[in-house]
């Protein structure tokens, strides 16, 4: 049931990519700033549907709860300085520690809950979709790792400044711009760089301070909820 | 600390669900058609629902934040945009782009895009301000239960963190840490400690949550649930209204009337596209007039 979901979702959005492209049909001329929220509300939805058909026990739901409140706690002080958010570096140790689900997660609530206090907008889908990739790829890049790399996740915490604004600049692009060229396009993304500049920077810095200590206060969390059901014949009688 | 305030109107005793099919409505809409007409008739349906649940205080706030925005998109397209016919200023070479040339149709599709930026804002304005979050996470507790409980679980946390970071300063500002006074790195380097102290208290937390739920039986079994919202009359009333809207305006959209060419020269607008847009705005408005039905006549708030 939940890789045929899964499939289903992938074919439909490759099918809207791919009618989009070809004229003499009445996608051709679509209304891209819908069919992009359409593709982006697609994907997470996958995400959402493998967590709810997911093991997780309440150890997990309250620990996705809790690191997505503190990620959306600590974006608010902030706020006025658009672009230095401690949440996208909360979010990627999350999802470095616990994998790429609980990572999307994190991401995804973070954004969500946040714009409850700051305000919902057209934006809060693709922050969540933002947030949550960053935390995915923090899950990714730590595949097997038995210690933690401080210079790689630096690296990948930087690189997510950048993807962050620039997955938010095709929203901005999409919807507003026309005609949609490529001269357009460069103009959008030169004029964010100065903020995602300043995001990369940011998450550096976080990740240089807090990087280590949370990382180690997280993994003995880890080790605390982690519970191995025995099979009955491995117990001593 | 939400945003959320109740208030004594219509529009805030309305089914969750009703309220956030409007705000869907508007927000489809707004993205399919692109007349200037239809777009300024949305915006004036959605104000006038705004006024009506009370919330023009709020709403001002967020216009004048997208007025900026509106003059970022304006100046972009007026720059970028080089088709127009008529030209009304033309400015010098520069080395990328070529001879800059400011054209009345350029300006005008960026107003037009403006109006569809304030349309769209004032849309998840009302959404912000007039619907509580808990009630619309509900209508989805039937299918997504953790996903759910995450959420709420977050929304529930945020207040008793900033508590947690009010007692934690306090302590420490007893111990003479100054976290007030002094230079910006001083200051900063004193609030480090604060930052892990509440990841661990956050943490610990959690653990106890965790537990808790635990022993009450948290997925251990088939789960129930159960909803205190009522359908009403008026419920009925506007999700009718905003189907007739939706249905007219998707109509209007493949007739060819919502579109509008601003290039090469802006084109006249027909008296058949007022005639759908205003079926539009009308219907959107029936939440703002039922609320005027309602506080005018008694009778009438018996019934719905």
């Amino acid at each position: 049931m939940k890789s045929n979901f899964l499939t289903v979702i992938i074919i439909a959005m490759f099918l809207l990519l791919v009618f989009s492209t070809i004229s003499e049909n009445p996608l051709y001329h679509v209304n891209w700033a819908l069919c992009s929220v359409i593709i982006l509300g697609l994907a997470m939805l996958a995400f959402f549907w493998s967590f709810e058909k997911s093991e997780a026990v309440s150890k997990e739901v309250v620990l996705i709860a809790t690191m997505a409140s503190l990620a959306a706690i600590s974006r608010v002080p902030f706020v006025v300085i658009m672009g230095l958010q401690p949440t996208t570096f909360i979010v990627m140790i999350t999802g470095y520690v616990f994998g790429t689900r609980t990572g999307f997660m994190v991401g995804a609530v973070a954004a969500l809950v946040s714009n409850f206090f700051l305000g919902q907008g057209p934006w809060t889908p693709w922050q969540m979709f933002c947030w949550g990739m960053c935390g995915v790829a923090a899950g990714l890049l730590a595949g097997r790792d038995k210690e933690f790399q401080l210079i790689k996740f630096t690296v990948l915490g930087g690189i997510c400044g950048y993807l962050f604004g620039w997955t938010m600049n095709i929203w901005h692009w999409v919807g507003f711009i026309y005609p949609l060229t490529l001269k357009t396009f460069l103009a959008t993304y030169i004029a964010s760089i100065a903020f995602d500049t300043l995001h990369a920077l940011g998450n550096i810095v976080f990740s240089m301070i807090f990087g280590r200590s949370f990382y180690n206060v997280l993994m003995r969390f880890k080790k605390k909820i982690l519970v191995r059901f025995l099979a009955s014949d491995n117990l001593v009688k | 600390m939400l945003v959320y305030r109740e208030k004594d109107n219509l529009i805030h005793k309305l089914h969750p669900f009703t309220i956030v099919a409007f705000v869907g409505v508007v927000f489809i809409l707004s993205l399919v058609l692109s007349h200037p007409v239809y777009l300024l008739g949305l915006f004036l349906a959605v104000g006038v629902v705004i006024i009506a649940a009370g919330h023009l205080k709020e709403w001002k706030v967020y216009l004048k934040f997208s007025i900026i925005m509106i003059i970022i998109i304006m100046i972009i397209n007026a720059i970028f945009a080089q088709v127009g016919e008529t030209v009304l200023f033309i400015g010098p070479r520069i080395p990328v782009l070529g001879k800059i040339k400011i054209t009345m149709e350029a300006l005008a599709f960026g107003a037009g895009m403006g109006v569809r930026l304030l349309v769209i804002i004032s849309a998840f304005c009302l959404y912000t301000y007039a619907v509580h979050p808990d009630k619309v996470l509900k209508l989805f507790s039937k299918w997504g239960n953790k996903s759910v409980i995450v959420i709420t679980l977050s929304t529930r946390l945020l207040p008793l963190m900033v508590g947690d970071y009010l007692r934690i300063t306090e302590v420490q500002r007893c111990r003479g840490v100054k976290l007030d006074t002094g230079r910006w790195w001083e200051r900063a380097k004193n609030i480090l400690p604060v930052v892990s102290v509440i990841l661990i208290s956050c943490l610990e937390r959690s653990l106890q949550l965790a537990e808790s739920m635990h022993a009450r039986g948290y997925g251990s079994g088939f789960r129930t649930y159960y909803t205190r919202e009522l359908w009403r009359p008026r419920d009925y009333i506007i999700l009718t209204a905003l189907f007739i809207s939706f249905i007219t305006g998707v109509w209007a959209a493949l007739q060819g009337w919502s579109n509008y060419s601003y290039y090469p020269r802006l084109s006249v607008i027909n008296l058949g596209e007022i005639k759908a847009a205003s079926i539009v705005v009308l219907t959107l408005m029936i939440p703002a007039i039922l609320n005027w039905g309602w506080k005018k006549c008694p009778l009438l708030k018996s019934k719905i």
